[in-house]
């Protein structure tokens, strides 16, 4: 089980950032987390494993036999059609967790796929439900997490239908600030976003070409500039303004407890 | 895989591209160009009873080789509003 397609060498850790410990970073940020807590997270994420961009971590109608923890990299839910059209729903970033809820489990009915390089844990079923039976600070945390996941499907929803394209790209942008911020892995200057322009284009259902035109037009009034995989905000005032972006549901009291040096 | 360019203008504002899509030849260029009118439309109606949207593909040379239009005309019917244009 432990044979996926994409399978590269064994993790190799960056020196700026200590990936092991993303789960206790977004789980600390919803409920205290006691010692306890924070080892048994860095324990079930032990055997992290390196994929490429682009592999399937679950594919449609696998019933998962295991929760996948994102150490690093973007990973998304994401549905295909037929006709080759894709709709990126949901980004998993590091810390964030996805697991089907073993006492009903079903097929898959989306995919989940590696969007960049990423560093990714498979808990087993029963390691995880023993962790969130003997923690009850992590299945509370847990729970927060899903109802957070809700709350950004809602956004991103409200997105798709009825933002516009600089709207959705801006509100795109809060958003991700937010949540990398809550993992030390966003400054107040921008963050890593190791996204293609084609992913982009699937997150947020227009054009690469419509999209394109848009951070040009976003770059060009002084928002944001997206440099190589960087994007660097400008104008984080004015960016928030125009997404009438409110952090509320993100539900991160306060400022992030664990910032990079410089971003 | 060729480079192809595409350009926009929405009637307020060309955007030159560029950094280019490869794509696999100018037929798929065409079809990527074409799939942003609908796009670039909808960022800018309702707004006035006239505008028209271009898309201009350029090869790798920065020869132009293709360009589409959306046009929209709106005009009133009711005779007090038609006199008053």
């Amino acid at each position: 089980m432990d044979a996926f397609p994409g399978d590269l060498p064994a993790p190799r850790l960056a020196p700026e950032t200590d990936a092991a410990d993303m789960l206790a970073r977004k789980l600390g940020g919803f409920v205290d987390l006691d010692a306890a807590d924070r080892a048994v997270l860095e324990r079930v994420c032990g055997r992290a494993r390196r994929y490429a961009g682009q592999t399937d971590l679950l594919r449609q109608g696998e019933v998962p036999d295991a929760v996948i923890a994102v150490l690093r990299g973007f990973v998304c839910r994401g549905r295909h059609r037929p006709n080759g059209a894709c709709q990126i729903l949901a980004y998993l970033l590091p810390g964030d967790i996805c697991g089907p809820d073993f006492s009903d489990l079903r097929p898959m009915d989306h995919v989940v796929t590696t969007l960049s390089a990423c560093l990714v844990a498979r808990i087993p079923r029963e390691v995880f439900l023993a962790m969130i039976d003997r923690h009850p600070n992590i299945a509370r945390a847990l729970r927060i997490a899903r109802s957070v996941d809700e709350a950004v499907a809602r956004e991103w929803l409200v997105s798709v239908g009825r933002r516009s394209a600089r709207e959705r790209l801006a509100h795109l942008f809060c958003e991700l600030s937010v949540r990398l911020g809550a993992v030390g892995l966003a400054g107040a200057d921008g963050y890593e976003l190791p996204l293609t322009q084609v992913a982009l284009s699937d997150t947020v259902a227009l054009t690469s070409v419509h999209v394109n035109r848009t951070l040009r037009e976003m770059r060009r009034d002084g928002l944001i500039e997206l440099k190589g995989r960087r994007l660097l905000i400008l104008d984080a005032e004015r960016l928030r303004a125009e997404a009438e972006f409110d952090a509320a549901y993100l539900r991160q009291a306060g400022p992030p407890a664990h910032r990079n040096e410089g971003g | 895989m060729p480079r192809f360019f595409i350009d926009t203008d929405d009637g307020d504002r060309l955007d030159r591209d560029e950094e280019g899509y490869d794509l696999s030849d100018s037929a798929a260029a065409r079809i990527e160009a074409i799939g942003a009118l609908p796009d670039l439309a909808r960022s800018q109606i309702p707004d006035g009873d006239r505008r028209i949207f271009t898309v201009r593909v350029r090869d790798a040379d920065g020869t132009p080789v293709y360009e589409a239009t959306l046009t929209l005309e709106g005009r009133w019917l009711e005779p007090a509003r038609v006199a008053e244009t």
